[in-house]
């Protein structure tokens, strides 16, 4: 809870839902959960503005509500963190599409678009778009299928339930056994609908939705994978993927330490890759390779049948936490303050004299780093006293620097959230400046489009593209790249803020 | 004439004692007593060696010292004692201070001490002993306002100088610098060449592994270095590569370091290619404001590129 996510929020509503849900939002965020008389009263909202802002962020599942001591009021609470991955939706389209294909890829962002839905409409509405692209269209039994594989691999999962109706605040409960266990999709009753008949289907009541976490697993594996790949080279990588392939076998997926996983099954998978060749004749040295690095991220856990190894999930992410402060400490300061942040943390609490002989600097430079790493609270510092003795002769005293990782990764986290505040209130002010020459450059968009389908003549559709002049048009392609440059940016910062996010929360 | 033999036997009758008796006191680092020369020489006079024992004291190449309730002959190098002839006794004496302390050298305040001359009379005689070349004024590295005292001919301590790393007690950090890459460079060249040349990843890793001499010997061929490195200059120089997250260092079977050059888990963060996330006055950027970012010319200039 930082004010800092408070303002990102108040900007991801604004742009999503207006400023009426912004403004609804933004009171939940600062004053916690409470029920809807206190939001109207700070919001100085009409009531009905109130409630359908409330409505609306319910139904994206931004907003929970639990009873309150009187049951029959509601305390609403905004869920910030569920907010915040709105950034991530391209990245979970993105990954479906790589991973299924582009139907179950349109599946995924109907959902996304309208957060809940049964399966039938889903459906409907997938087989709807495709026509209207006019692509190959694909049959219903098809789409079933794709959906049925997604549901299966729990990417989608059932939305919770009302338990019993007749108390005024509902209480939305999920069974944990009918999570995953597919809907009925009758595709007869589909083929009647689409002829225009008036139908009921079987799976009306069963909504679906998005299963987050899901997602993240893939995300946090792809990572792990990708580590590997970088520090040592493609065939590790490989390794590591059936190595956590075989831990969801054995393992909750986001425990600490895997389970012990037999190599040998591994091994077996490894063959059965014609492409992985040079991993094949290999194995046993890559698995000696990775056991004995110094990450120690993978640990042999017993001899028995052909030696059994554990992930040490934990492990990693800290690691990765390290790696991204060490980075950011390296960027923002420069290469020997990174040596010393990292003499530090080799050798946890070190007094400055230490710092000067082992980092190699000299003794002003270490110094001036030192303490300017202690001023951004890089660096924690421990003052040693010890007692004068018979109350005279100089006091003597040690000044130990240590590091507060938890500590330092939080800062490193607000640090993400402004700068996503920034990049989006810069894209903003972008937009706001540039108005006039944006909204002159769709309207002749907007014109050429038509023209172009009134059957226009080539040079009458020049002459309207020469509206734009060269200058506007530089400006125009100015803002192209600036808007793309912010974009990127801001999907790779979050990328940062979800290494972070895993690692505070498994500590 | 007889009488004349007989003396000159004896005369070199005696060099020969004195030489033994020189050579025992020479392996003796910590002293004769009477009773080991005794012991050593048994069929020679007494009288023969105190005299010559006596001669040696006075030329000073025997220190007398005390211990307990035995008296104890130390030797002293005659080289060193020829330059203080013709000096007074308080140059004597702080020479003899000066000389104790070695190669580390000696502070004026504790010479004061150990002497117990006054500061202008001690001034005198270092500034006379300087003079006459004894002596030499070194500047400490640790401080740099303390100077220290030593003999002429001794090499400074690298306690005093710092080592390779100092040029008149300012550290090199350029030097240090370039080692530094140089060294980065020859593990990862060893990496990719191990790599390359290696049947297996098992291979690869164990050839891609350096000791310090390796790479001392390397750096020894490229010449950079105008002083020479120790192994010992270029262990410290690894670690601050190893420090640089660059290399790797750990314990071979024979208990030396052997070091390789390493990659990185993460890409560089998304957090770092922004100009927020490296940026200075990042704590007083706010919505409002001097520095915010609708203004930001650091954002502009990133934007620009």
């Amino acid at each position: 809870m930082s004010s800092q996510l408070g303002k990102v929020v108040g900007l991801l509503l604004i742009e999503r839902f207006g400023p009426v849900v912004e403004k609804v939002g933004t009171s939940l965020y600062q004053y916690g959960s409470s029920p809807l008389l206190h939001i109207k009263k700070r919001t100085d909202l009409p009531l009905s503005k109130v409630k359908e802002s409330l409505t609306i962020l319910i139904k994206y599942q931004l907003v929970t509500f639990t009873t309150n001591q009187n049951e029959n009021i509601a305390n609403y609470s905004l869920k910030s963190e569920r907010v915040l991955l709105m950034l991530r939706y391209p990245k979970y389209i993105n990954m479906i599409k790589k991973k299924f294909g582009d139907t179950s890829e349109m599946i995924i962002e109907e959902l996304l678009q309208r957060s809940y839905i049964t399966a039938t409409e889903a459906l409907l509405k997938v087989h709807e778009r495709l026509t209207k692209n006019g692509d190959n269209v694909v049959s219903f039994s098809q789409l079933k299928n794709e959906f049925v594989s997604l549901v299966n691999a729990k990417y989608l999962i059932r939305l919770p339930v009302n338990e019993d109706t007749d108390k005024p605040v509902p209480k939305l409960v999920s069974n944990e056994k009918e999570m995953h266990i597919l809907p009925p999709i009758d595709l007869n009753l589909i083929q009647k609908f689409k002829s225009a008949e008036n139908v009921t289907f079987p799976d009306n009541d069963i909504y679906w939705q998005v299963n987050f976490d899901r997602f993240h697993q893939d995300m946090r594996d792809k990572i792990i994978v990708s580590a590997f790949t970088k520090k040592f080279d493609e065939n590790a990588g490989e390794l590591i993927k059936m190595l956590l392939q075989q831990m969801y076998i054995r393992t909750e997926p986001w425990v600490d330490v895997s389970n012990p996983i037999p190599i040998l099954e591994i091994k077996d998978l490894a063959r059965k890759q014609k492409s992985l060749g040079q991993l094949n004749t290999f194995f046993d040295q890559y698995v000696n390779i990775i056991e004995q690095d110094h990450s120690n991220l993978i640990r042999k856990a017993g001899e028995a049948s052909g030696g059994s190894f554990q992930i040490y999930l934990k492990e990693a992410y800290t690691q990765f936490a390290w790696e991204i402060v060490e980075q950011s400490v390296m960027e923002k300061f420069d290469t020997k303050a990174a040596r010393i942040f990292r003499l530090v943390k080799l050798k946890q609490y070190v007094e400055p004299d230490m710092i000067q002989r082992l980092a190699m600097i000299p003794a002003k430079e270490a110094k001036r780093l030192t303490y300017q790493l202690l001023e951004e609270n890089f660096l924690q510092i421990q003052e040693l006293r010890k007692a004068a003795v018979g109350g005279s002769g100089p006091m003597k005293s040690f000044t130990l620097f240590h590091i507060k990782l938890d500590l330092v990764v939080r800062m490193i986290l607000e640090l993400c959230y402004k700068t996503l505040f920034n990049v989006m209130t810069r894209r903003n002010h972008e937009k706001i400046t540039n108005k006039r020459i944006i909204d002159k450059k769709q309207r002749v968009d907007t014109i050429t489009l038509g023209m172009r389908s009134q059957g226009a003549e080539e040079d009458q559709l020049a002459e309207i593209e020469e509206m734009i002049t060269p200058p506007e048009r530089e400006i125009l392609e100015r803002i192209e790249k600036t808007m793309k440059k912010l974009n990127t940016v801001e999907l790779e910062i979050d990328d940062t803020i979800f290494l972070l996010q895993i690692y505070l929360l498994c500590h | 004439m007889n009488e004349e033999i007989a003396t000159n036997g004896n005369a070199t009758e005696t060099n020969e004692t004195e030489n033994n008796l020189l050579e025992l006191a020479k392996s003796n680092p910590d002293g004769i007593s009477n009773d080991d020369i005794k012991r050593h020489m048994p069929d020679i006079p007494l009288t023969e060696i105190t005299a010559i024992i006596n001669k040696c004291l006075k030329n000073g190449i025997f220190d007398l010292f005390k211990t307990k309730d035995n008296l104890l002959y130390k030797y002293k190098d005659p080289s060193k004692k020829t330059m203080v002839k013709g000096a007074d006794a308080e140059e004597k004496l702080v020479y003899k201070i000066i000389e104790e302390a070695g190669n580390k050298g000696i502070w004026i305040r504790d010479i004061r001490f150990g002497s117990n001359l006054n500061m202008t009379q001690l001034n005198k005689v270092l500034k006379s002993l300087e003079t006459k070349k004894l002596i030499k004024c070194v500047k400490s590295v640790t401080a740099s306002k303390k100077k220290v005292y030593m003999l002429f001919d001794l090499e400074p301590d690298s306690s005093v100088t710092g080592g390779a790393w100092y040029q008149d007690q300012d550290f090199e950090s350029e030097f240090v610098d370039v080692l530094n890459q140089q060294c980065h460079r020859f593990l990862v060249e060893k990496l990719e060449e191990a790599n390359t040349k290696s049947n297996g990843p098992l291979l690869a890793r164990n050839r891609s592994y350096a000791t310090a001499n390796d790479v001392h010997k390397f750096i020894s061929e490229l010449g950079i270095s105008k002083v020479s490195l120790t192994v010992e200059d270029i262990e410290s120089i690894l670690y601050t590569v190893v420090l640089d997250n660059n290399a790797e260092r750990i314990v071979a079977t024979n208990g030396s370091y052997v070091y390789k050059a390493v990659n990185r888990f993460l890409p560089s963060a998304g957090i770092v290619k922004t100009t927020c996330g490296i940026c200075p006055v990042a704590n007083r950027c706010a919505e409002t404001g001097l520095i915010n970012p609708k203004a930001c010319s650091y954002f502009t200039d990133w934007l620009i590129q």
